[in-house]
């Protein structure tokens, strides 16, 4: 089969992947110095929905892993892991950390195209697939993506996706003002994805990313859900939260949990609008 | 406060029952010679699981209008409404089109319907305006879920959250935030001249409470209730009904945004079944 993203729109996201990765390592949102201390990159989010799924020798395949933190955060935790990114640094770096921080025997990282991933990993199951945090806007097809998730789940395994909310990626700033207003990237257009000119990094706003384009691809709830009841999975929950894992404009406000808001205008945080979500589903079991 | 709440909400549903059965909207005349009430999205989706014979319960059927359409389409039908204006005209309906054997109407808050009423049905059905008269969606899945028997199939057919978010001054082309997507338990407070179906209609009862209900908030307590999810769908359009400026009434009778006719997501469809 093809695959669903369009060559140019893949070379210029590897191209801006592989820059994020340089960006990032150094960047003191990913922390990467803490983390060979022993810090976890995972949230209390993720550790307190999936962690009791994930144990001493659970097998955990991580799509769209960037450059591993959060793949050998969930080995630290006993997990064996597998992570696959796009970005041929980001791999490269990852198997990299694992190495520093003696976990190479139970992590491996793949270098491929999130479409390739069958082609990569065989027919291998895991107990846990994992997906987070601006992994899905990267692609057009989610019909393909969970086909994926689902060929590589145990009977009884668990797929856990954190993720930023589709209503957020619909929030435009208002000109001239710390405000949000809603636009018009709400529903899916698979045909035409955004291309969007990169000023920095979620992770550092400052960096410099001249000359970088992303190419994305807009989701609702539906299109998600849908994607992996049609792969034959069973949603078990679908959580909404108030709270991004990064800044969309450089006037949202952090927290002690690293969780950023939108603030309120009276030095206080909104609470009202959906900013990330959860989603834990299973495969059934016979 | 709950109380208060539903007694503001109540007064005013009664009062409506009043005006929606002369309102243009409601076209019951056009219901007593046969015409079907129910919108092209819910006899498509909910359609082929309603045959001869199938039970269906309606939760908060207003005056029975679309209970009684699906008990046209041969389902065994059962319309509960908190209004006992709604539950009354809801019985003279079924009376004067010769359903009255195959409709049954109870007057009830549908978070204490297991108090009103026995059974268990193939559908359980409930629409368009019906969750943001509702504080509290934990109880509410639990009532769904006990009157649902093994296999069988929920439907809703509603506005979308975000449609009710936007301030009251937006314009297509700055679609402002106005109202919570969270709104913890807290409801908002209206007080609007005019009716939804009838905007000339001067009601006494104007002070409604609202919730408006994300997602998950929808959706999780009826995964937690053991219900499966089987699609949830969001679309650009809804039926006539969301009193917004922003709004226009196209073609085929749906409202979509002005100039944004596929971009903005204005209702949803969600079908679930009952393990077993």
């Amino acid at each position: 089969m093809t695959d669903p993203i369009p060559a140019k729109a893949r070379a210029a996201n590897l191209r801006l992947w592989n820059a994020w990765t340089r960006i990032h390592e150094q960047s003191a949102y990913y922390d990467v110095e803490g983390f060979k201390a022993g810090a976890t990159s995972l949230r209390p989010l993720e550790l307190g929905e999936l962690g009791p799924y994930v144990h001493e020798g659970t097998t955990l395949l991580h799509l769209q892993c960037h450059f591993g933190l959060d793949t050998l955060s969930w080995a630290r935790r006993g997990a064996d892991v597998v992570g696959l990114d796009l970005s041929d640094e980001a791999i490269e770096l990852a198997r990299k950390l694992a190495d520093e921080v003696g976990l190479s025997r139970r992590a491996a990282f793949v270098c491929a195209d999130l479409y390739d991933a069958d082609a990569h990993l065989g027919g291998r199951l895991f107990d846990v697939v994992f997906v987070s945090w601006g992994a899905i806007e990267w692609l057009p097809d989610l019909e393909r993506w969970a086909g994926i998730i689902a060929r590589h789940l145990a009977p009884g395994g668990t797929f856990y996706l954190a993720e930023i909310h589709p209503f957020a990626g619909g929030l435009e700033e208002v000109p001239g003002e710390h405000d949000v207003r809603v636009g018009y990237r709400l529903l899916p257009d698979p045909g035409h994805p955004e291309v969007d000119a990169i000023v920095g990094s979620y992770a550092d706003r400052g960096a410099d990313t001249t000359g970088l384009v992303a190419y994305g691809w807009t989701h609702d709830l539906a299109e998600i859900l849908g994607a992996l009841t049609g792969a034959g999975l069973r949603v078990e929950h679908l959580h909404e939260l108030p709270t991004s894992p990064a800044p969309f404009w450089d006037w949202m406000v952090q927290d002690e949990e690293r969780w950023w808001w939108l603030p309120d205008g009276a030095g206080g945080r909104r609470r009202d609008l959906p900013l990330s979500f959860s989603i834990r589903a299973t495969r059934p079991a016979a | 406060m709950l109380d208060d709440y539903l007694k503001a909400n109540l007064a005013s549903w009664d009062e409506a029952v009043g005006l929606h059965v002369d309102a243009q909207m409601y076209d019951v005349e056009g219901f007593k010679k046969g015409r079907c009430s129910l919108s092209d999205l819910e006899v498509s989706e909910l359609g082929p699981f309603v045959h001869e014979g199938t039970t269906l319960l309606h939760l908060q059927c207003h005056f029975g209008l679309d209970t009684l359409s699906w008990a046209r389409r041969g389902a065994v039908v059962t319309g509960v409404d908190f209004s006992g204006e709604g539950i009354r005209a809801a019985r003279g309906l079924a009376d004067e089109v010769g359903l009255s054997a195959r409709a049954a109407f109870v007057q009830s808050d549908v978070l204490a319907l297991p108090d009103a009423l026995q059974g268990s049905f193939d559908v359980v059905f409930t629409s368009w305006g019906a969750l943001i008269w509702l504080g509290d969606l934990e109880r509410w899945a639990q009532v769904v879920a006990h009157f649902l028997r093994p296999g069988g199939t929920f439907y809703i057919a509603e506005f979308h959250p975000y449609a009710f978010l936007l301030a009251d001054d937006s314009t297509p082309d700055s679609l402002r935030l106005g109202y919570p997507y969270f709104q913890y338990g807290r409801p908002q407070r209206f007080d609007e001249p005019g009716d939804y179906a009838d905007p000339e209609a001067l009601p006494e009862s104007t002070v409604t409470f609202e919730w408006n209900h994300g997602f998950a908030e929808i959706i999780d307590p009826l995964l937690r209730n053991g219900l499966r999810l089987d699609f949830l769908h969001e679309l650009p359009s809804t039926i006539v009904g969301l009193p917004f400026p922003f709004l226009e009434v196209c073609a085929d009778g749906l409202q979509r945004v002005k100039g944004h006719h596929d971009d903005f997501p204005l209702s949803f469809s969600l079908k679930m079944t009952k393990e077993g």
